[in-house]
């Protein structure tokens, strides 16, 4: 077995032990008590769960993010930088062919654009008194791997000799993926949806008809 | 426990035993959807300048994430595997005596009703309902709760005073409408409507129980009061003690079974709408078989049936409205009392921002009734004092008795010089009147 293949096997183990210990962790999550609500809805679950995975995303309707339209913008960018530099990752475990000259483009500004998201955020965080009063270790260590990970995943594209420095990277943020904040890429989606279900059920989303009896 | 029975004393008394109980507790309250919000916040800290209270103090301790991360901290280090491993690397933490006093400051200690960053509340209810089991709740705030499951209601209002209150009220009320005829029925078996109050109306606010009894006469409706379980009001929605808030909403829950009516319907109240619409199915574990409604759906939908006659030009001044945090935000009412408001004044203005965005009054959360907490509420009202005085408003209405507590004390703190009232009594003022109609039942209860 060459380097490469080990690199790449060593990455499908761990995101095979990744997955697993995600899965065991939802598991253990939902072992807390699902609870379905016994009140009598006043509005639709469904339509607040596509509120919330719709227009409840976008910062018009999330004052938080309406306010610090920067460090939305930041935090957009830094995200598709990592959905690109998975794809990237994807393609170099499988082994498929190297992207043409347009996707490899785009992939590149949308990974370059990660970079300094993530990296702006953790600028951010760093000189913020305020932010840094309840950060903890694992806030500048996972944003450090998945910057790592979005910077080597551009460097493979540019140049393949940075493709083994980018399956090391990928090997440890999955690693740490179940065991930091990354988990939030699975807790999120399920905390969200039982936002929508949950304020949608009780009318509150979609947002404007709340209350109005029928 | 008693007022010189301190924090430090109570957290003192706590054994090892105690401590590892409590995180059983917490992870019995939090349940999935909790602990699935838990593992979410990432500490982005956007949140902050959304807090009124970090808006009003500029202290770390008011963020959102910052509470939460106190509460999180426990959790990773007893329920995740990284926080046991490696508890200084993910910020994990035992639940300890210090731990324990930073959940009282950041359950207790500040607003804890946050429906700007959804579940929030649940929680840091889940973390309020730990510390109540430890001994830890604040005395005054448990005393409420207490003195609502000794004597039927949080005022300790007697059944004699409340039938004397009712006929005083009545009578106004039949002077005010000029019809002799119009009744506030007590005990009347089979009604539609069982109209539930909180005990700040008789007790202190009896203008706002002539209010709904106004309206009730005008619309034409078959309504009573309960003589006992009449009181909506629940504060074992702020202990998080769910077996006494249970016990609490059981006493509205009776009453509509004794009195055999139709619809419940909640007065103006943020909190007892939510405890008794939403809540007291999931503490009793059984879905009411009646429906439950506010006071404010219900006038709405009076207006939408032709029931309800008004003249604006009697509400001239302008007025803009207040959004209860559990009516609104937590509880899905927003928009019947905007529609009424429309209908019944001349001049009405949303402060900014207003709905489910509305900075919330401050005295919710159980934080009127902890007296140690005062000076923070007061401060953190400024920015709702500063959203009124933007508007121009010479009345706020307020759907809320704890809002409008709040409201009134931040009137005299910075000088607003408007009218606190609740959606029914500005009904009230806009009302014409139907025609009255000859006296035909005596006051006394039935049955």
């Amino acid at each position: 077995m060459s380097a490469p293949e080990g690199l790449r096997l060593g990455v499908v183990a761990c995101a095979a032990a990744s997955g697993l210990a995600l899965a065991w962790q939802l598991w253990r999550t939902r072992s807390f008590g699902l609870r379905p609500p016994r009140a009598a809805p006043a509005g639709s679950a469904w339509r607040g769960l596509l509120y919330a995975f719709g227009p409840g995303m976008s910062p018009a309707a999330k004052e938080s993010t309406r306010a610090h339209p920067v460090v939305y913008a930041l935090g957009v960018s830094y995200h598709l930088g990592i959905f690109t530099a998975i794809g990237v990752l994807a393609r170099l475990t499988l082994g498929a062919t190297a992207p043409t000259s347009v996707p490899r483009a785009v992939a590149l500004v949308l990974l370059a654009a990660g970079t300094c998201g993530g990296a702006a955020l953790l600028a951010r965080r760093a000189g913020s008194s305020r932010l840094r009063a309840f950060s903890v270790p694992d806030d500048y260590l996972s944003n450090l791997l998945a910057t790592a990970f979005v910077a080597l995943a551009a460097a493979s594209l540019l140049a393949p000799a940075a493709a083994p420095a980018f399956l090391v990277a990928s090997m440890l943020l999955l690693v740490w993926t179940p065991l930091g904040k990354i988990r939030h890429c699975l807790f999120f989606f399920a905390a969200r949806g039982h936002l929508g279900r949950h304020y949608g059920r009780r009318g509150a989303f979609p947002p404007g008809l709340g209350g109005r009896t029928h | 426990m008693t007022d010189v029975d301190s924090l430090d004393r109570r957290l003192e008394r706590l054994t090892d035993a105690d401590l590892a109980r409590g995180l059983d507790i917490f992870r019995e309250r939090l349940g999935a959807a909790g602990a699935a919000w838990l593992q979410t916040c990432v500490h982005c800290g956007l949140c902050a300048e959304s807090c009124h209270y970090f808006l009003a103090d500029g202290e770390t301790a008011s963020i959102p994430a910052h509470k939460l991360e106190q509460v999180a901290a426990g959790f990773r280090g007893r329920f995740t595997l990284a926080g046991r491993l490696a508890p200084a690397l993910v910020g994990a933490r035992p639940f300890d005596r210090a731990l324990a006093r930073a959940w009282v400051e950041a359950a207790f200690g500040r607003c804890s009703t946050c429906g700007r960053f959804p579940y929030v509340a649940a929680v840091l209810r889940a973390a309020r309902a730990t510390l109540t089991e430890l001994g830890l709740i604040p005395a005054d705030l448990q005393q409420i709760v207490t003195t609502a499951l000794e004597t039927g209601n949080n005022m300790a209002i007697t059944r004699e005073d409340w039938l004397d209150t009712l006929q005083w009220i009545e009578e106004e009320t039949q002077t005010a409408v000029g019809d002799p005829a119009a009744r506030i029925p007590v005990d009347k078996h089979g009604a539609n409507i069982l109209f539930t109050v909180n005990p700040r109306e008789p007790k202190f606010f009896p203008l706002g129980l002539q209010a709904s009894a106004t309206v009730f006469h005008a619309a034409g409706e078959d309504w009573t009061v309960a003589g006992e379980g009449w009181d909506l009001t629940n504060y074992g929605l702020f202990s998080g003690d769910n077996a006494q808030a249970g016990a609490i909403a059981r006493n509205l829950l009776d009453s509509m079974e004794r009195l055999g009516c139709r619809t419940l319907v909640i007065g103006e109240c943020g909190h007892g709408f939510a405890a008794a619409r939403w809540e007291a199915a999931e503490w009793l574990r059984q879905r009411p078989a009646f429906r439950i409604i506010s006071f404010l759906e219900l006038m709405e939908e009076y207006f939408r049936q032709g029931r309800l006659r008004v003249d604006p030009a009697r509400v001239t001044d302008r007025v803009t409205l207040h959004d209860p945090c559990n009516l609104v935000r937590q509880g899905g009412v927003s928009e019947p009392q905007r529609a009424i408001l429309r209908r019944c004044v001349t001049d009405f203005v949303e402060m900014t921002p207003h709905g489910a965005e509305n900075f919330f009054g401050g005295g919710g959360g159980g934080q009127l009734a902890m007296a140690e907490y005062r000076h923070q509420r007061l401060q953190a009202g400024g920015v709702k004092a500063e959203q009124i005085r933007a508007t121009g408003a010479r009345i706020v209405a307020a759907p809320c008795h704890n809002c409008i507590d709040q409201l009134m004390e931040l009137n005299r703190e910075y000088k607003l010089g408007v009218r606190v009232m609740t959606v029914a009594e500005i009904v009230s003022e806009a009302l014409v009147p139907p025609a009255a109609t000859p006296a035909k039942e005596s006051h006394e209860p039935a049955g």
